[in-house]
C-alpha cells in the first residue's frame, strides 16, 4: 500500500506506508518502543523514553544525529513522535498498530513540519550522552 | 532547506491565493493582483516577496512594474524529499519484517 500526497491549505507534504506482519503486535511494539530493537529496523543507534514527553534520538554514521521528543503513545497501539535533523527540518512521526488473526498491520507516516518548531531543552542537544539524555528527560 | 521554505512561504493564506491566481492566470503585476483581491498593491507586494524569496515565482522587469510568474520548481524539491523519506521506510520496513517474521 502507497500513499505519498500533498496534503493542501500550505501544510506539509506527507509520506505513508503500510504492512503487514506475520507477528503479534506485542513483538512489532516492542520492536518500536525498546531503543535496541527499534534502532535494528531503523538503521541507527536509537535511544528513545517511550513514554509522553519522553526523548528520541538516533544517531548514524555519515548523518547527521536526530533528536525529538514523544508526544503521544497508547501502549500497544500508537506511536508518535516529532524530531528534527541538525538541518532543522521538523517532521512528524506516527506509528499505529492493527492487529489481526495471526498478523498485525503497521502503518507509519511522516509529515513535513515546517510551520511549527520543536522546541527542544537545551541539554538535549548539546551533544551529550544518551544515557545523560534520558537522565535530563526523566528529571522533566 | 528548500522544502521548508517552500512550505513556510505557502503557509499564509493570502500568500497562497497570490501564488493560486499567478498559477490560474498566469503572470501578471502586483498592480494587477491586487485589483482582483481584497488587499492593497502594497500587501501584495510584500507576499510577492516572500514567494520570490522561497523561489517560487520568477520577475521580470517591464517599464516601471515587475511582472511575476509562477515557477514550479521548488516543489521537485518537495517531490524529492517525499521519495527519499519514502525509500529509507521501505528499507526499514524491510528490516522489521525480516526481524519479527
Amino acid at each position: 500500500m502507497y500513499d505519498d500526497e500533498m496534503i493542501p491549505d500550505g501544510g506539509g507534504a506527507a509520506v505513508e506506508r503500510s504492512v503487514e506482519l506475520a507477528a503479534s503486535a506485542q513483538t512489532i511494539w516492542d520492536h518500536v518502543t525498546r531503543g535496541e530493537l527499534l534502532g535494528a529496523w531503523m538503521d541507527g543507534d536509537v535511544v528513545i523514553d517511550a513514554r509522553r514527553g519522553g526523548a528520541i534520538r538516533m544517531t548514524r554514521p555519515g548523518a547527521p544525529d536526530v533528536w525529538g521528543v514523544v508526544e503521544d503513545i497508547t501502549p500497544g497501539h500508537r506511536l508518535q513522535w516529532c524530531w528534527r535533523t541538525d538541518d532543522g527540518l521538523p517532521t512528524m512521526v506516527e506509528i499505529e498498530l492493527c492487529p489481526a488473526p495471526g498478523t498485525t498491520t503497521l502503518t507509519v507516516r511522516e509529515t513535513l513540519l515546517p510551520w511549527r518548531s520543536i522546541e527542544l531543552p537545551p541539554q538535549w542537544t548539546d551533544g551529550g550522552a544518551p544515557s545523560a539524555m534520558l537522565g535530563v528527560a526523566r528529571a522533566a | 532547506m528548500q522544502a521548508h521554505d517552500i512550505f513556510s512561504a505557502l503557509s499564509d493564506p493570502t500568500r497562497l491565493e497570490v501564488l493560486g491566481r499567478l498559477v490560474e492566470s498566469g503572470p501578471a503585476t502586483a498592480t494587477e493582483l491586487s485589483a482582483s483581491m481584497p488587499i492593497t498593491r502594497q500587501a501584495v507586494a510584500k507576499h510577492l516577496a516572500a514567494l520570490d524569496a522561497a523561489g517560487l515565482v520568477d520577475r521580470a522587469r517591464s517599464g516601471r512594474e515587475v511582472i511575476y510568474t509562477f515557477d514550479p520548481a521548488p516543489f521537485e524539491g518537495v517531490l524529492a524529499w517525499m521519495e527519499s523519506i519514502g525509500t529509507s521506510w521501505d528499507d526499514r520496513l524491510d528490516r522489521l519484517r525480516n526481524a519479527v517474521e
